[in-house]
């Protein structure tokens, strides 16, 4: 590997070339757009911070890590805050009228998958997203959530099962 | 007594499995509705969550200058703020002698000093509009 190929992107490569990916990420784990433009700000500022130490490797994996312990410590923060709770998430995205039955036993509507999603606890809904919207391995979502892969791996079931119930 | 795969039924899905859970797994599904059942219902949710379509962010992302953009509302808040003790300061300053406040005075002091000074109108209110188209 040359040593061109081994410098890292710079701030604004990657907000270029990964924008959108960041972008879907914070959406899926916030369920709003000013929540996922602030979370993706916030993001860029850690990655300008981080992108000295950056070894080449899964820039997917490395994102969706800072995504994810940007969300985590925001939900965190505003936990210690009561008053300022995250708005009402499923009132606010929940689409006013449901979909007939029969659409419902193939397949489901965005809007109500991310509500679901939504209304799962924090743990299970990012390592969910990591796994199913991120597209991170095990292993990965592992190293991004500092847990081990069994609890990973029960999360994600857990976290499965749960939006089965809600969208049945 | 059969143990149920569990969340091994996950791990399958996501090829998580190694080669030789993934064939006592599959040994299992073969002779256990239960787990069938739970295979299909849980690929169905999987299938759902993958399917979400990519989010376009409704401005191109950017890296803004993102602390400048969190201390401006504080900074406004905090300008308003000193401008209100100022008010109250020169208002209230020349009160503290009679014991029962003169409340015609600071009636008459707040109409006039409140025409230059509003510190509210120092505060501009942003509206931000909520899509939720994802």
């Amino acid at each position: 590997m040359s040593d061109n190929e081994e410098q890292p992107p710079s701030w604004e490569e990657v907000a270029r070339t990964y924008g959108r990916f960041l972008y879907t990420v914070a959406y899926r784990l916030t369920g709003h757009h000013d929540d996922a433009q602030d979370l993706v700000q916030e993001v860029l500022l850690r990655v300008r911070r981080g992108l000295p130490g950056y070894k080449p490797g899964s820039m997917e994996g490395w994102l969706s890590r800072i995504t994810t312990n940007a969300f985590l410590d925001e939900v965190r923060r505003r936990k210690r805050r009561p008053a300022d709770p995250f708005p009402d998430d499923a009132d606010r995205v929940l689409p006013s009228s449901p979909p007939a039955e029969e659409a419902l036993a193939t397949r489901q509507l965005p809007d109500h998958v991310q509500s679901a999603i939504l209304r799962l606890p924090d743990d299970f809904r990012a390592a969910v997203v990591l796994c199913d919207v991120a597209g991170l391995s095990y292993q990965e979502i592992s190293e991004a959530l500092d847990v081990p892969v069994g609890t990973v791996r029960s999360r994600i079931h857990r976290g499965r099962s749960l939006l089965r119930e809600a969208l049945a | 007594m059969i143990e149920h795969l569990g969340d091994r039924i996950s791990a399958l899905l996501d090829g998580e499995l190694t080669l030789a859970e993934s064939a006592v797994a599959r040994s299992h599904l073969a002779t256990c509705p239960t787990c069938q059942a739970e295979l299909a219902a849980t690929d169905q949710v999987r299938g759902w969550v993958r399917a979400l379509p990519p989010v376009d962010p409704p401005t191109p992302v950017i890296p803004l200058a993102a602390a400048q953009r969190r201390r401006a509302p504080f900074a406004a808040v905090a300008a308003a703020a000193a401008a209100v003790a100022a008010v109250l300061l020169v208002q209230l300053a020349p009160q503290q002698q009679p014991v029962t406040p003169h409340v015609a005075k600071m009636v008459e002091a707040h109409a006039t000093s409140g025409a230059n000074t509003d510190p509210v109108g120092q505060v501009s209110p942003v509206a931000v509009p909520v899509s939720f188209q994802p």
